[in-house]
């Protein structure tokens, strides 16, 4: 096969190339990344990996810290006999996962974890009940009071039992936040109250983006 | 009679109709929840047209054993409800039970309410009563 270079392209390449070298040159010396100003999220500081814990989900399978490192994982906790926040919240995550589906593979969707702070009543059976109603891919996840502690206490998550009006009708105070854990398993980002899905997919694009940059 | 056969129909077609009250009530709804779901919360918007502030001290219905009056509050990152005694509406103003904020809170009834069906509340406002249909919808 043979190659031949017009006139004016070689000539267009001899003027380009050394373009070419400088930004090359410029890429070098270009400092790192800046982490990015997020809307509605915190970005930690640097990112807290977490310690061991094991739980269940709502099909019966362990859930451990090896679970949140096949991608990024949103994860909030609440309990499920919760009817204004909690649904509230899923519905957000939803749509904050409508939001980002068509931006990337969907293998490549960030997951979503619903952890309940309420052992005593939400069974792995209640969950399986309660999750996929809000979506197929959310997972629920419980656990004994010592091992929910043990994730929540390394996050910073509150969680009590309040008012105690009869036997099975108590509430739990929890805190209204959205975790993010990045795809090596570590708390890298939270997201306060107002949860707003656009604002959030927008934030996480941006923390995805720069993490893929910095590795 | 005309006037009876009017105050039926505002009683039965509630929803956004004030009972020679000065109270209007639009935008009434239950959200839909999970099957294994054992509470429920109501929304809804109530205006008063009014010059005197009007206070609901109640809600009864129908369709549930019992209604709370109910407030969700973030405070300091934590989420909790708690009980209301009573709700003021101030006069030419209107109150706003909301996600997140002001609901009606009901056990769930045996038979699953989903999107589409319609219960009754009555609004208790003193000695003033009104019925109110609330639209079962499946929300954010
Ligand atoms: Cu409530």
């Amino acid at each position: 096969m043979k190659i031949s270079i017009s006139g004016t392209l070689n000539q267009a390449l001899r003027r380009i190339i050394p373009l070419l070298c400088a930004a090359a040159l410029l890429a070098a010396c270009t400092p790192p990344p800046e982490p990015p100003q997020l809307s509605r999220g915190t970005l930690l500081p640097s990112p807290k990996p977490l310690l061991d814990f094991t739980l269940t989900d709502h099909t019966g399978a362990a859930f451990t810290r090896a679970n949140l490192t096949d991608g990024w994982t949103f994860a909030f906790f609440g309990y499920t006999h919760c009817p204004d926040v909690c649904p509230t919240t899923l519905a957000s995550l939803v749509q904050l996962r409508r939001q980002l589906e068509g931006t990337m593979p969907s293998g490549e969707l960030p997951g979503t974890v619903f952890i309940s702070v309420d052992p005593e009543r939400d069974t792995p059976e209640q969950l399986a009940e309660f999750m996929p109603y809000f979506h197929p891919e959310f997972l629920g996840v419980t656990g004994d009071e010592e091992q929910i502690l043990t994730v929540t206490r390394q996050l910073g998550i509150l969680h009590a039992k309040a008012e105690d009006a009869g036997a099975d009708d108590y509430l739990v105070d929890h805190s209204a936040a959205i975790i993010l854990f990045d795809p090596d398993g570590a708390f890298h980002a939270v997201f306060g109250v107002p949860h707003d899905p656009v604002a959030m997919a927008g934030d996480f694009l941006a923390l995805k983006h720069y993490y893929e940059a910095i590795q | 009679m005309k006037r009876i056969l009017l105050a039926c129909t505002l009683l039965v077609f509630g929803g956004s109709v004030t009972a020679e009250s000065s109270i209007n009530v639009t935008n009434a709804w239950v959200r839909e929840a999970p099957p294994s779901a054992r509470m429920l919360a109501a929304y809804m918007t109530i205006e008063n047209s009014g010059d005197e502030e009007r206070v609901l001290s109640a809600v009864t219905s129908p369709d549930f054993g019992h209604v709370m009056l109910h407030k969700s509050e973030v405070v300091d990152g934590v989420a909790r409800m708690s009980h209301v005694g009573e709700l003021a509406i101030p006069a030419q103003g209107r109150l706003e039970l909301a996600p997140g904020s002001y609901h009606l809170m009901m056990p769930a009834p045996k038979e699953r309410l989903t999107e589409g069906d319609q219960v009754t509340f009555e609004l208790v406002f003193g000695d003033d009563r009104l019925s109110v249909q609330a639209d079962v919808r499946k929300k954010p």
